[in-house]
């Protein structure tokens, strides 16, 4: 075992790790972030992406020892306390871009992690910037209207 | 008159717990105590077997292993036959059928238990090519014939048909089995309650079927079991077979203790059932003008190792090979075989997906050999209010085809 | 084995010291993009891990005298974005962005892409087009192998158990210099390349190409320089003839080379290269202007 601390979503944790335990275990099965989720394993899908240190990684390629020191945003972070959705969310929920929900939140993530760069992205640099993540119930095309509509958002001061 | 939804923008129910991540599909469910289940699954298409579980069983953690002698009640499951074993007893007919259910205190232990379950293989021949496994001479199910279905189709004459055709084309297609790849892997847990009830937490796409099946295999009255259906992460028909339901409720009855189990993406891959590959013979005849006299096709599905949906399946493939259109003569067999490749049921389009990739081929070729427009030869013969179907039904209600057709060569044009 | 220690190295001192004590017991894990999953299908089986994603001094794009280096560590998205690399060389980054996803690309290295010693590595044949030279340290020292030479195999390269790769560099773009990449894969992301391919050229007086150097992925067991196409080219005047006549030469040498493998292979690959090869170069030749 061995001891690491990071924080998640704002808060330090520090933790005891297995040495084989990747950062996708550490934060389900210790820290309880099932909004983290388990697809391919083998960083195809996506379904298990956050942001660490301010980029879009998939945590199911990361050992938890690697972790160590690092900030990390789940889709837990994102609603404020008084429930209030991230403006991302609202525009996933409004233009129906929610369909099965196993891709959702770290197809959230990488809206945020695309806009949080690039506030005024062209369809193709959405495009890109979701090329990670695989939705198969195909509501790709709803999901970047959902992306333009989070910027539109934001730009404007958020909702 | 207005409405509260039709014609409205409306938020979907679970929306808001989806894109929050607060939506629990079963893997998300973590209950005290509970054990892990992983499954031994046969790496051989075609076998009789045997297995040791004694040196999995000393492995620290284990808590038993579940084969087919531990199935309490009936050890058969399937939503058309009760074909597949719930674990197989003697023989395997696919790679992947299951054999043992290891459950242990963590899943890093279950799976090196399932590892050290020794299994020894007598091979049996085995066949993958359906048109081979038509003839019966290696049989995947004893005492019966591979050939499960025959779908018939008769319509008017075909030799007055084909006779009277300007053109007629002839060729053999063949379709791919897919997989769904939804994006979450099955996945359950299994408990029982102060009652007796067993409950059982699993992604499905049949609850009510499931309680039904897991019932006669664990031999209670199906009021005892309890399904429950969480966020199920995509389905498109490959969750309507049982993979771990049984399994899991036979282990939370047999330990008393809450039994997950979470598949791997391979191990999805392995465990559910496929779109069947069909070989697609077809000839299709039409008059100078383009007009669709006759049709006459045979189809052959491929089911693999089990029926599941196959004689669904194949009947709908077996209408709608015909196309959308208005054909007064057609001929129609298809057979669902087994064959020892992967089970194949349900899967979006259900037996409708393949049979297009034949007639709308032959249409272009129809057209090119009449040398008018692939757009003019469905205009020509496409359904519309009032046609009458292959298989005798009147369409009475919108058949909009006409409308769609122009609309997209509209659009081509403009493109 | 089993994993039994795990270090989060910050120094490259840190680093030589792990591998000089633990030699074959230890392996380096930078991105883990493909070591995450050797490691749990059990290929690979260290007793040690030891990260160095997070060692600054491994994580750099600078210029040193005449070459520009870019240090082990140093992610496919920095390599991207770097404006150290300048625009003649542009295909080097063209390279970095078509590597798996934007996840991949924030995570996986230069020098796992080197040292994982994969036939489609995308980083890799721009690389050798531009003639890069490997640079590995050990607490014994630093030595010097042109990056050409570090394979042995797929999946093998010349590095002793107490090496680590540091870095990789190149001579910086001169005047009439350029760079072109190609990838061929099934999809825009995520797509293992099934052609990848990198061509250096410099432009001489009366646009005779002066020098070439080709750079080829998933053409064979690792990448590899095309030096069969790049003699037939090289001294010749540029024009349409040229280009044809030496896709035609690739297509050949690829016949040969890949006769004995599978039908897509064997006779996709020795057609759709000639495509490939002429976009490359092309592009390559569009910036030495």
């Amino acid at each position: 075992m061995k001891k690491i601390s990071l924080t998640v979503n704002g808060k330090l944790y520090q933790v005891e790790v297995e040495e084989d335990m990747r950062l996708l275990d550490l934060l389900r099965d210790k820290l309880g972030f099932t909004g983290v989720k388990e697809g391919c394993s083998e960083g195809e899908c996506g379904a298990c992406s956050v942001i660490m240190d301010g980029k879009l990684v998939t945590s199911c390629l990361i050992m938890a020892f690697q972790a160590e020191g690092k900030e990390i945003i789940t889709i837990e972070g994102l609603q404020k306390e008084d429930g209030t959705l991230h403006p991302i969310q609202q525009a996933f929920l409004e233009e129906g871009a929610v369909q099965c929900g196993f891709c959702t939140p770290a197809m959230v993530l990488a809206a945020k992690a695309l806009l949080d760069k690039n506030p005024h992205p062209t369809d193709e640099e959405i495009k890109e910037g979701i090329s990670g993540n695989l939705c198969r119930c195909t509501g790709y095309a709803k999901i970047v209207s959902s992306v333009k509509k989070a910027a539109e958002y934001l730009n404007k001061g958020g909702k | 008159m207005s409405f509260n939804v039709i014609g409205k923008s409306v938020i979907r129910v679970d929306g808001l717990a989806k894109v929050t991540g607060k939506a629990v599909y079963p893997q998300d469910i973590y209950m005290d105590g509970m054990l892990y289940g992983k499954t031994l699954r046969s790496t051989v298409p075609h076998a009789y077997f045997t297995l040791d579980t004694s040196k999995a069983e000393k492995i620290e953690g284990v808590v038993r292993i579940f084969t087919a002698k531990d199935v309490p009640g009936h050890n058969a499951h399937g939503v058309l036959f009760k074909d597949h074993e719930v674990f197989c007893a003697q023989k395997v007919r696919r790679i992947g059928d299951p054999l043992a259910f290891v459950v242990a205190t963590s899943e890093k232990i279950a799976q090196k238990a399932v590892e050290a379950i020794e299994v020894k293989y007598e091979e049996l021949p085995a066949v993958f090519d359906p048109v081979e496994a038509m003839k019966d001479e290696i049989k995947v199910h004893d005492g019966t014939s591979n050939i499960i279905y025959h779908y018939k189709l008769r319509k008017g004459n075909i030799e007055e048909g084909f006779a009277k055709s300007h053109v007629v084309v002839e060729n053999v297609y063949k379709t791919s089995m897919v997989d769904h790849a939804f994006l979450q892997p099955e996945a359950g847990i299994a408990y029982v309650e102060e009652d007796g009830t067993i409950v059982v937490c699993a992604a499905t796409q049949y609850p009510h079927f499931d309680q039904l099946e897991i019932a006669e295999a664990m031999g209670v009255p199906a009021e005892k079991v309890k399904v429950i259906n969480p966020a199920v992460g995509g389905a498109f028909g490959g969750r309507e077979d049982i993979t771990l339901q049984i399994h899991l409720a036979i282990a939370a009855v047999a330990t008393g203790g809450p039994v997950k189990a979470v598949y791997s993406r391979e191990e999805s891959f392995v465990a559910h059932s496929k779109r069947h590959p069909e070989i697609i013979k077809i000839k299709t005849g039409a008059d100078k003008e383009g007009k669709l006299l006759a049709l006459e096709a045979e189809i052959i599905a491929d089911t693999g190792a089990y029926a599941s949906w196959a004689i669904n399946v194949t009947r709908k493939s077996g209408i709608h090979v015909t196309g959308p259109y208005v054909i007064p003569n057609v001929k129609v067999d298809a057979y669902a075989v087994y064959t020892n490749n992967p089970f194949c049921g349900a899967m979006r389009g259900f037996g409708a997906t393949q049979v297009p990739i034949a007639t709308e081929q032959q249409m272009d070729m129809l057209a090119e050999k009449l040398g008018i427009s692939p757009v003019e030869i469905r205009l020509k013969n496409a359904f519309t209010k009032g046609s009458e179907t292959a298989n005798g039904q009147i369409l009475t209600e919108s058949v909009p085809l006409i409308t769609c057709i122009k609309k997209v060569a509209d659009a081509l044009e403009m493109a | 084995m089993e994993l039994k220690e795990v270090i989060k190295a910050r120094t490259l001192e840190e680093v030589l010291d792990v591998l000089d004590e633990k030699g074959e017991k230890a392996k380096v894990i930078a991105g883990g993009t493909d070591l995450v999953i050797q490691l749990r299908e059990g290929k690979v089986n260290p007793e040690v891990l030891v990260d160095i994603s997070d060692v600054a001094e491994l994580c750099f794009i600078k210029e040193t005298g005449d070459f520009i280096e870019i240090g082990a560590a140093t992610r496919f998205v920095n390599i991207k974005e770097s404006p150290v690399i300048g625009k003649p060389f542009k295909g080097l980054q063209e390279a970095a962005g078509h590597v798996g996803s934007p996840q991949i690309r924030n995570l996986g290295t230069v020098g796992g892409n080197i040292c994982n010693a994969s036939p489609a590595a995308d980083t890799v044949p721009a690389l050798l087009a531009l003639d890069a030279v490997a640079v590995i340290k050990s607490k014994q020292g630093t030595r010097e192998m042109p990056l050409e030479d570090i394979y042995i195999d797929r999946g093998k390269v010349k590095l002793e158990p107490q090496e680590i790769l540091y870095a990789v560099k190149f001579l910086k773009p001169q005047p009439g210099q350029g760079l072109g990449f190609v990838k061929l894969g099934l999809r825009k992301a995520l797509a293992i390349s099934t052609i990848s391919l990198a061509v250096f050229v410099e432009r001489g007086e009366n646009e005779v190409i002066k020098n070439i150097r080709i750079g080829s992925g998933a053409l064979s067991r690792f990448p590899v320089r095309e030096r069969e196409v790049e003699d037939f080219v090289k001294g010749k005047k540029m024009d349409n003839t040229v280009i044809e006549e030496a896709a035609e030469v690739f297509g050949q040498v690829l016949e040969k080379r890949l006769a004995t493998r599978p039908p897509v292979e064997k006779d996709f690959k020795p057609y759709a290269i000639k495509g490939v090869f002429k976009e490359a170069l092309n592009k390559a030749w569009q910036r030495t202007k």
